[in-house]
């Protein structure tokens, strides 16, 4: 089983899960859920299931005790006058704080040494080379268990969230570590809290015949995300991107505008299969993306892609930096000194920097995703920075901020500073990055992107498929963007035009996915991070 | 409330705090004016307010606000 797209999931696993649940009475069934995770790690990840388990109990005995400290102190609270209890509440405070400390060293040491230790290693080596220094460090490899990105961000949270007393923390060892490897969330997210997840995988509930084919009608079209547009698309992206020193900045351009689409594809599609497929157990798994291309501003977009990702930096990195108390004391001083504006910029900025910083690293252990996260603070700050000169020259110019061309002035210039960003994000290293784009930007023509575009693995009928596709989806996400629901929208219509549909939308996935002979799927490119 | 609704008019003018009850919602306070936000009600208030409170629910209206730094004035 290599993806949420293999036959093994779609065929196999996902139907006997299905049917075991609902054969199973509704207390057990989230120990079928937990049973199926684990089972589905395996046979992915066989033996670094150790590493799983290992964070799961850390998580699980740390929150524990933090929660048995939160207790003790209340009762001690009730015991005592007000006087006394802010110095109880310090105390205690104290001793907690020990404890988050020792469960984010462990769960993000585990992920550095796993994840980081061969980055650190030859950059570390190279330093030593340029001081012309004798010595050789072994550098370690390790294997990476899948979705060790998305399970530690998981348990950081929870731990945080029982810290913050968001939750109280949980005394079920199996209820936690059913949230932690969730067969549905473990290897490309949405990266959920325990408060939004937990409860309804223990609750069981019954499925209903809508549900079901609400959860089906989003894997199909999840399915045609990923095997008409994604993988159709891997053959062209894959040769420029290894190739890139052979083509001019027309078919870079290109190359990198069509790697955001099979991103997009890849990722959101594999969102539709996941959400679909929590449906079918009647479960509300938390939306990743939110139509990200209708985005006026970088900062919006990242409000629309990777939401939960987004809001996991916001909450556990952002805010709680940038109320910290220097930082906070710098916002009071700043926001006298320069006004509204400005003044918190200070502050936020040092916090958009980290959050950015831990985005890159997060992506990967490359100097090119490293770059790709300060491109994108570098982009909101001066966004934020330069906001004034703006407002004050579209305002000089009396355009209208709501108008519809200004808005997808908006809408396309953001579009552009995403696929830069992506290029960089796909390419071969940094080096490689700078080089593409130093090629688009010099050695642009039009001429040769139409004399070589049907050469690269893509010819004219695979263009018409894609663009096909990409209109498919274009509609349905003006419709999801006016606020509508598109399912709701067909359902609503009759019978045989509504399975005509149906069948019209599978046909055209059967016949024009890209599979079989000839097509290398591409891989899960989130399952990597 | 006079003090925290002259506070926000101060941050983001032209705003009828009295009625909109989607703040964060519809971006008219965003995360650097939260900041501001912020600085200035505990300057204000005499209170701390932790990373934790900072959810869209405690900043969607000034009648949300207004309960946050009451229950964080009680502790």
């Amino acid at each position: 089983m290599s993806s949420y797209f293999s036959i093994e999931y779609l065929a196999l696993f996902l139907p006997a899960v299905l049917i075991l649940y609902n054969l199973m009475p509704q207390r057990y069934r989230w120990l079928l859920l937990l049973f199926a995770s684990y089972l589905f790690f395996w046979l992915i990840s066989g033996v670094l299931i150790l590493y799983l388990l290992t964070a799961t109990l850390t998580t699980y005995i740390i929150a524990l005790h933090i929660g048995r400290l939160q207790q003790q102190r209340n009762m001690l609270l009730q015991q005592v006058d007000r006087p006394e209890r802010k110095a109880i509440r310090i105390s205690y405070q104290k001793k907690q704080q020990k404890f988050i400390t020792a469960g984010v060293l462990i769960l993000l040491g585990m992920l550095i040494v796993l994840k980081y230790s061969g980055f650190i290693g030859i950059n570390i080596q190279s330093l030593l080379n340029v001081l012309h220094l004798p010595l050789t460090l072994q550098i370690p490899s390790f294997v990476l268990p899948i979705g060790i990105s998305f399970y530690t961000l998981q348990a950081l949270s929870y731990l945080f969230d029982v810290y913050r007393e968001k939750i109280q923390a949980e005394w079920n060892l199996g209820r936690l570590a059913l949230y932690l490897a969730f067969f549905l969330t473990i290897i490309e997210g949405p990266i959920c809290r325990y408060s939004d997840l937990s409860f309804q995988l223990y609750e069981g509930k019954k499925i209903s015949w809508n549900q079901f084919l609400f959860g089906m009608q989003r894997i199909v079209y999840g399915l045609m995300k990923k095997i008409v547009i994604a993988d159709r698309l891997n053959l062209f992206i894959k040769t420029i991107f290894h190739d890139y020193n052979s083509y001019d900045g027309g078919m870079i351009a290109l190359g990198a505008l069509l790697y955001t689409c099979q991103l997009y594809m890849e990722f959101s599609g594999t969102m539709d299969v996941i959400i679909g497929s929590g449906e079918m157990f009647a479960l509300k798994i938390e939306e990743n993306f939110r139509q990200p291309f209708f985005s006026k501003t970088i900062s919006e977009f990242w409000q629309r892609w990777h939401i939960s990702l987004g809001l996991w930096f916001k909450d556990y990195i952002f805010y709680p930096l940038s109320m910290s108390k220097p930082l906070k004391k710098l916002t009071a001083w700043a926001r006298k000194k320069v006004g509204n504006h400005y003044g918190p910029l200070a502050s936020g900025a040092i916090a958009l920097f980290c959050v950015w910083l831990a985005n890159g690293f997060w992506h990967g252990s490359g100097w090119n995703y490293i770059f790709f996260g300060l491109y994108h603070f570098t982009l909101i700050l001066g966004g934020s920075l330069i906001e004034p000169v703006t407002s004050r020259i579209v305002s000089f110019l009396r355009i209208n901020k709501e108008s519809a061309p200004y808005q997808f002035f908006q809408i396309i210039r953001t579009s552009v500073f995403v696929v830069i960003g992506e290029l960089f994000f796909r390419a071969k290293g940094l080096k490689a990055g700078i080089h593409m784009f130093i090629t688009i930007c010099t050695n642009f023509s039009w001429t040769s992107l139409s004399n070589s575009i049907f050469s690269i693995g893509m010819d004219r009928q695979d263009f018409i498929v894609v663009i096909i596709g990409i209109l498919i989806v274009f509609m349905i996400s003006v419709v999801k963007e006016r606020g509508l629901s598109f399912r709701a929208l067909i359902s609503g219509q009759p019978v045989m035009l509504r399975w005509s549909l149906y069948y019209m939308f599978i046909l055209f996935i059967v016949i024009f996915g890209a599979y079989g002979v000839g097509y290398i799927p591409v891989d899960p490119i989130y399952a990597n991070f | 409330m006079e003090r925290l609704l002259a506070i926000l008019e101060d941050i983001q003018p032209d705003v009828d705090y009295k009625t909109c009850t989607s703040l964060i919602k519809d971006h008219i306070l965003d995360s650097l004016s939260i900041l501001s936000l912020v600085a200035e009600i505990e300057d204000e208030f005499d209170i701390t307010v932790p990373a934790v409170e900072i959810v869209p629910d405690n900043f969607n209206s000034a009648d949300a606000i207004w309960t946050m730094i009451l229950r964080l004035e009680e502790n």
